[in-house]
């Protein structure tokens, strides 16, 4: 286990590295001059030139870059061009919004999929297969920003069960208020995914010889689907569950930009359009961070769900 | 027995007072933005960081709160003011008593020349550019405030009114704070002080209540950030907020107008689309091809398609309602035919192609297709490259685009609109480049002159003068003026009529209150 861990952790301190570079080079690739949108269209080439200077971006390129992995390794991510205030500060300050955005999300599209692709699987080819399989194309179908506004208007509006604006945060009401639309939409999502993938994996496993054994040795029908189908089928099941956490990240930009509740979406698009060099930067690092520990997240589930897997 | 009725009775008058009590005092504001940005008048340019900071700033004078137009300009932090007859001194007495926020002390003389000397030096101010005619600021006493000036110029009471540099700051906490910190903590005189801010949440003001013109009526700003124009608008109808920027599309003042307890309103100054031609590439270089250009070019179609309630035709290179505005300026009117046969006559007989880098912004390219739709009935192929917005702005400065539309409003004094278009010092690619996409130089005479020209019949005449030569020239084609969309409860009184502001949002006064 420990040799495992040594080896990933290199892994990831490379891939880090190479994000890093590539970040650099991509955003300043990127046709859009920083200094142009602060000062507004009505700058002189004086005025931009002279903010230019103050900001570093005149430098040469090389320089930039050795500065700034100087900075990243002494954990200085810079200063945000457009607010003047520390890139850490600004993504750790919205950070835990879209981690708690995410992991309730996952916690209600597994408690949703889970059970509904197991009982799709038992079912197949009969009415609740055909339900559940309806049900999850739509989930896969429906773009977030769209379900996100349906989901407001019936809610939020019509309803009045919960708030337009999710950014509400003290008693824990008013904590589930600002959550639930927004983990809603992303959640049912998820659930489509993980109901799918469920109900492949618990086809094909409901075909292993050591269930049809445990048929002809009397087991109960429960017990076989819950004990001994349903367990295996879960490998899969972790490894999608990984593998879209990161589309999950991705569809938050536009749930968080919906339901104005803060979070490193909203963050990275505003630092996108603003051409906020040193914003974009640390915002693709934590990105990648957070992708190279799911990862490894991913493999060591892997193990404890799946005891043929050894960590070595 | 007595004493339960007495207790009652007193709980009864407590119930009924109870509306009356929980009268709103908070108000909510819905900006359509991530981030407010710097909170320093001095830096901040932007639409949602001017809107904002306009409420916790005072200028040494203002424009009536309601209004835009430079002809509205009353005593704000200065009582009174006088200026030698060549216009290049000016003297300001200041009001006695104004305090600065956060009990940062009285605002005096002082404070008056460490601003603006601030907004003069290109290290700590956006708008330096501004101040190139100021020659020294000083402090002739606790309460006088002298300016002196290089050379005279168009509007010096527009430098020194609460917009852009004019917008006073604290020395003291400026001093204090230092740059950086003063624009995440800003500290002026206005009705509102600066009281929390939460990333990509909201600013939180807080009543001033030493301001000058009394306590203000509301006791809380809550300015929060909502990017999503759907979600301002459920946030709006939910009640979350009170008061926000609206889109500019007719189709969303139609509806928002039509929902109960809301109210919209439009106001200048207006953003007008005008579109450069780039007088040095062919076939552009060709007056005739301009011509043909100007005349197939429908401004009452493209109100039409804009919305008239929200959209007026465009009246000359300058904005309508400008000081010095040509309101009756000599464009070339639409004539299909005449487009086509000026273009045979130069040589194009089977129509041209042009090519502009346009942004993607919904809003512009709606327009620039529709006007594109009208050139082709004349022959005239329009190839648009759609960028992102930030793109598009560094393109059109590289000079690589032969037709940009432009779409601007500025300080409502014609001299600036003029300068920053069509003044050969501001041709895009040069030392001192601003926005002159159309490399127009025939009117430099006419808009330097009138810059200096105190006598204001003369200086109205001349800048009349180059607003034709430049139409004249077809440098560019002016085609429409967009207002700005705010919509607010109807519960809200603003405490004046909102005609315009050149801060782009409605001034949130010591009077703007809830009725209910």
């Amino acid at each position: 286990m420990g040799a495992f861990l040594v080896k990933r952790l290199m892994f990831a301190v490379v891939t880090l590295f190479a994000v890093l570079t590539l970040v650099f080079i991509v955003v300043r690739i990127v046709p859009g001059d920083p200094a142009l949108v602060i000062l507004g269209d009505q700058a002189d080439a004086q005025a931009i030139a002279a903010l230019q200077k103050r900001l570093g971006i005149d430098r040469p390129l090389f320089e930039q870059y050795v500065s700034f992995l100087a900075g990243a390794l002494r954990g200085d991510w810079g200063t945000s061009l457009v607010t003047g205030r520390p890139v850490l500060v600004e993504v750790m300050a919205v950070l835990p919004w879209t981690l708690e955005l995410t992991a309730v999300s996952l916690v209600l599209g597994a408690v949703i999929g889970v059970p509904l692709g197991a009982w799709a699987a038992i079912n197949r080819n009969r009415m609740p297969d055909y339900f559940t399989r309806i049900l999850s194309l739509i989930g896969l179908s429906f773009p977030p920003f769209v379900s996100a506004i349906l989901l407001l208007i019936g809610f939020a509006l019509a309803l009045r069960w919960f708030p337009v604006i999710s950014s509400n945060r003290g008693t824990p009401w008013e904590w589930f208020q600002s959550i639930a639309l927004p983990a809603v939409n992303l959640g049912l999502i998820m659930a489509a995914y993980i109901t799918r993938v469920t109900r492949s994996a618990m086809l094909e496993v409901m075909q292993e010889d050591y269930v049809r054994t445990a048929r002809a040795k009397g087991v109960p029908w429960r017990v076989i689907v819950w004990r001994h189908a349903l367990r295996n089928a879960l490998i899969p099941v972790v490894t999608i569950v990984g593998l879209y956490l990161s589309i999950l990240i991705g569809n938050s930009v536009l749930t968080e930009i919906v339901f104005n509740r803060p979070g490193l979406g909203k963050l990275i698009i505003g630092a996108l359009s603003q051409r906020d060099y040193m914003m974009l930067q640390g915002m693709m690092v934590i990105y990648t961070l957070i992708v190279v520990v799911v990862n490894m997240l991913t493999d060591i589930v892997y193990a404890v769900v799946d005891p043929r897997v050894k960590l070595a | 027995m007595r004493k339960t009725w007495l207790l009652g009775g007193a709980m009864a008058a407590l119930l009924c007072a109870g509306p009356a009590l929980a009268q709103k005092t908070t108000l909510v504001v819905g900006m359509q933005t991530q981030d407010a940005g710097v909170l320093d008048p001095h830096l901040n340019s932007g639409t949602p960081g001017k809107a904002l900071l306009n409420w916790m700033f005072n200028g040494l004078v203002r424009i009536k709160p309601g209004q835009a137009s430079p002809d509205q300009i009353e005593p704000d932090i200065a009582e009174s003011w006088t200026s030698s007859p060549d216009g290049k001194e000016w003297t300001f007495k200041l009001r006695q008593g104004v305090q600065c926020h956060h009990d940062g002390g009285e605002f005096t003389s002082e404070d008056a020349v460490y601003s603006l000397n601030r907004a003069a030096n290109k290290d700590s101010s956006t708008f330096s550019s501004d101040y190139a005619a100021f020659d020294k600021v000083e402090a002739v006493d606790k309460y006088t405030v002298k300016i002196t000036l290089k050379n005279a110029i168009p509007s010096l009471l527009g430098q020194v009114m609460n917009y852009h540099g004019g917008n006073m700051v604290c020395k003291k906490a400026a001093e204090a704070l230092g740059k950086d910190g003063f624009g995440k903590k800003p500290a002026g005189t206005g009705p509102f002080m600066f009281a929390e801010y939460v990333p990509q949440q909201y600013v939180k003001l807080v009543a001033n209540p030493k301001y000058f013109r009394g306590e203000p009526k509301l006791k809380e700003i809550i300015y929060r950030f909502i990017p999503s124009d759907a979600a301002r608008d459920l946030a709006l109808q939910a009640g979350e907020i009170d008061l926000m920027i609206g889109r500019q599309e007719q189709a969303w003042v139609d509806r928002t107008a039509k929902t109960a307890g809301l109210k919209v309103v439009a106001f200048g100054p207006a953003e007008m689309s005008v579109i450069h031609l780039n007088m040095t590439q062919p076939p552009l270089d060709n007056i005739k091809v301009r011509q043909a250009i100007a005349h197939a070019i429908n401004r009452a179609g493209i109100q039409q398609f804009r919305g008239p309630a929200i959209s007026r035709q465009a009246v000359s290179v300058v904005p309508s309602g400008y000081f010095g505005t040509h309101e009756t300026a000599p464009l070339l009117p639409h004539d299909v035919n005449k487009a086509k046969a000026l273009l045979t006559e130069a040589g194009f007989p089977n129509g041209i192609t042009l090519k502009a880098i346009h942004t993607t912004l919904p809003g512009m390219m709606g327009f620039m297709e529709a006007v594109q739709a009208q050139l082709k009935r004349a022959g005239i192929n329009l190839d648009i490259t759609p960028v992102e917005h930030p793109t598009f702005h560094q393109q059109i400065r590289q000079d690589l685009s032969q037709v940009v539309h432009f779409q601007a409003a500025r300080f409502p004094i014609a001299d600036v609109y003029l300068t920053q278009f069509f003044h050969s010092r501001s041709i895009v690619k040069t030392p001192t480049a601003v926005t002159n996409f159309s490399h127009c130089k025939v009117a430099d005479a006419e808009i330097d002159a009138a810059r200096t020209e105190q006598d204001k019949a003369k200086q109205v005449a001349l800048w009349k003068t180059a607003q034709e030569k430049i139409i004249a020239e077809v440098c560019a084609v002016p085609v429409n003026e967009m207002l700005m969309l705010w919509a607010y409860r109807d519960n809200l009184d603003l405490g004046y009529e909102l005609k315009g502001s050149l801060n782009l949002g409605p001034p949130v006064t010591e009077n703007t209150r809830f009725t209910r």
